[in-house]
């Protein structure tokens, strides 16, 4: 950041930054984990830092995707395509999911082997949940 | 003349026809699921019924459950809105045992279009120009993949009782087929209960262009025009407009008049949609009978724009007797309209569903600017239902103005606390091949990686993030939470 913005409160939620007499409005709201950012369009998402008292982390999708081998969103367990002790190829499809009418594949992120399977097809799993785990 | 009206849907078409019963004069009966009890379009109606658990097969798709609401509600008729059981001709076929009026076309017209197989057949016959394909008897992975060689590569499977994408496959070499062949047969499946598989020759970079057409009871057929949704993520539509662009008028009446050949050979009655895929451009483009969906489409507001009507209010008039509202020569276009479908996604994630709770919620508006939401700061995306948030329509003179207005009230179109793809909505808008008008169905696949939003948060938004602090102070027991049905007596009134 080289130069502050003044930012004023205009509104719940709603921000005023003005920097070199241009202005920008943001809106912005928090849950547990992250702060949220509207500016012009482009929303942005801050992870909270678990440790230290302040400041934030950028992420994007693209750290918390399918290739985690958790579920990452309340889903049920279609088909199980893999078993512990089997070799796999970085992108294979461990996984199917079915979540919002929708098959959503959970692939290896990287070569490897299975060592533990941990759910069952027909089950729902919640988000976050390690569905498989591999060295 | 109908009197109480049961709106058998959810989110933002319930609002929508809602809201063309109380012009109309009509009382209205919302149903929910248990994870809809508090939502907006159940605090919109005049009456609500609660009709079972969230899944939608122990509820919004139970035919029993919905006639039941109808019965004890002492409802006269039933709008099925888009999705769920609204073509399934069982809905319309029990309305009718029921003496419910249903809003859509009779059972037999339902289940006629929605067999891919009979439909294809009809619209031979009518004359009207359909693409090479084949449901194979043997319906074995064998009998599917024999039937891909027969047709030629490369080739689409698809449900033969679907839509919206779903259960869909293209097909570019044999190898292929055997892993796609299973899940699509599992995908039709569980969206539509029947795994019954077509196959069809694979038009490569098809525009996907579609026809509104509207029937009534005195015999009366009309089109009103054309809709490009050539702009799809996973086959599913996210960007309408009308006119389409590209189109000459040789081939506008064209389209225009094969529609109504399809819906005159269909017996059709109430509002409808025949889609075509458009192969090239000018006044050489073919054009081939994709499908005829037998209800309202999600993007009928572009066509409300630019043609000056209201759809929903039509359907109402004609399904409760009375003769088209239009003549084919009293109707035209003027303008532009676009549509955005804003969804709870992720496009960096494939357009992965989110669900989550939506903690700040605020609607752009403005001339030429209209918003169907189903949402409402504080409410639940749930896993149970399709995560349209809503859809922004614009409309202006031109196309040009149509596009820079709904570009601009997207950037005015704050939601926060799950994913959306309104960074991707504005980054398609902004597209030069979408502004030139030259795009086809293999548009966003194709330039995903410029559609992106890779760019590093900008200091604004960091500078933002770290002077925001939450309304309540932390502390626990001095905490007031946001009530997220505070907003609720706004809707619909």
């Amino acid at each position: 950041m080289s130069a502050e913005f003044t930012i004023t409160d205009i509104a719940p939620g709603e921000l005023l930054l003005e920097r070199d007499g241009n202005r920008v409005r943001a809106f912005v709201a928090a849950d547990e984990h992250a702060t949220w950012v509207f500016i012009d369009g482009r929303t942005f998402r801050f992870e909270k830092v678990r440790k230290g008292s302040k400041g934030f982390e950028k992420v994007r999708g693209g750290s918390r995707g399918l290739t985690d081998l958790s579920a990452p969103m309340p889903a049920t367990v279609l088909r199980i395509l893999t078993a512990p002790g089997k070799t796999v190829r970085r992108g294979e499809t461990l996984i199917l999911l079915e979540a919002m009418k929708m098959e959503l594949p959970l692939r290896a992120p990287q070569d490897g082997t299975v060592t533990e399977v941990r759910c069952a097809e027909g089950q729902l799993v919640q988000p976050g949940s390690i569905l498989v785990e591999m060295t | 003349m109908i009197q109480r009206l049961l709106v058998a849907n959810r989110g933002e078409i319930a609002l929508r026809i809602i809201r063309a019963c109380r012009e109309a004069r009509i009382e209205s009966v919302a149903v929910f699921s248990e994870a809809d009890a508090r939502a907006p379009h159940v605090g919109a109606a005049d009456r609500a019924v609660h009709i079972g658990p969230s899944p939608a097969g122990e509820s919004y798709l139970s035919v029993r459950k919905i006639v039941d609401a109808a019965r004890t509600s002492g409802a006269d008729a039933v709008h099925p809105g888009y999705g769920f059981l609204s073509e399934n001709p069982a809905l319309a076929g029990a309305c009718a045992d029921a003496k419910l009026t249903f809003i859509g076309p009779p059972a037999d017209v339902i289940a006629r279009m929605g067999s891919k197989i009979g439909a294809r057949r009809l619209m031979e016959r009518a004359g009207v120009p359909v693409v090479p394909g084949a449901t194979p008897a043997d319906q074995s992975d064998n009998g599917i993949v024999t039937a891909i060689e027969r047709v030629g590569l490369p080739a689409l499977v698809k449900a033969s009782a679907g839509g919206g994408g779903k259960g869909m496959r293209a097909i570019r070499t044999i190898e292929e087929a055997y892993e796609a062949v299973p899940a699509a047969r599992r995908e039709a499946h569980s969206a539509f209960g029947d795994d019954t598989l077509y196959v069809e020759r694979l038009i490569e970079r098809p525009r996907h262009i579609e026809v509104q057409v509207f029937a009534d009871a005195h015999d009366h057929v009309v089109h009103l025009f054309e809709r490009e949704c050539s702009v799809q993520r996973r086959h599913q539509k996210i960007v309408e407009e009308t006119p389409a662009p590209g189109i000459t008028p040789e081939m506008r009446a064209r389209l225009g008049d094969a529609a109504v050949a399809a819906a005159r050979a269909a017996g059709y009655r109430n509002a409808g949609t025949v889609e075509f895929l458009v192969d090239g451009s000018g006044d050489s483009a073919q054009f081939f009978f994709l499908e005829m969906n037998t209800r309202l489409q999600v993007e009928h507001p572009v066509t409300e724009a630019v043609v000056g009507v209201d759809l929903v209010r039509a359907q109402l008039a004609v399904a409760g007797g009375a003769p088209l509202p239009w003549t084919q020569e009293a109707l035209s276009q003027r303008g532009h309209s676009i549509e955005c479908r804003v969804y709870a996604e992720d496009p960096d994630e494939d357009f992965l569903p989110q669900s989550g709770r939506i903690l700040l919620y605020r609607e752009p508006s403005g001339t030429g600017i209209r918003v169907d939401s189903g949402v409402a700061e504080g409410s639940e995306i749930s896993v149970h239902y399709d995560p349209l948030i809503a859809k922004l329509i614009a409309f202006a003179e031109t196309r040009d103005a149509a596009i820079d207005r709904a570009a601009s009230a997207l950037t005015r179109y704050p939601i926060l606390g799950l994913r959306t793809n309104v960074a991707f909505l504005c980054a398609i808008l902004g597209h030069p091949a979408f502004r030139a008008g030259t795009v086809d169905t293999a548009f966003v696949e194709e330039r995903i990686a410029e559609l992106r939003d890779t760019k590093e948060p900008t200091d604004a938004a960091q500078a933002a993030a770290s002077f925001w602090k939450p309304p309540a102070p932390p502390a626990a027991a001095t905490r007031v939470e946001r009530d997220p049905w505070a907003t609720l007596e706004r809707w619909g009134r």
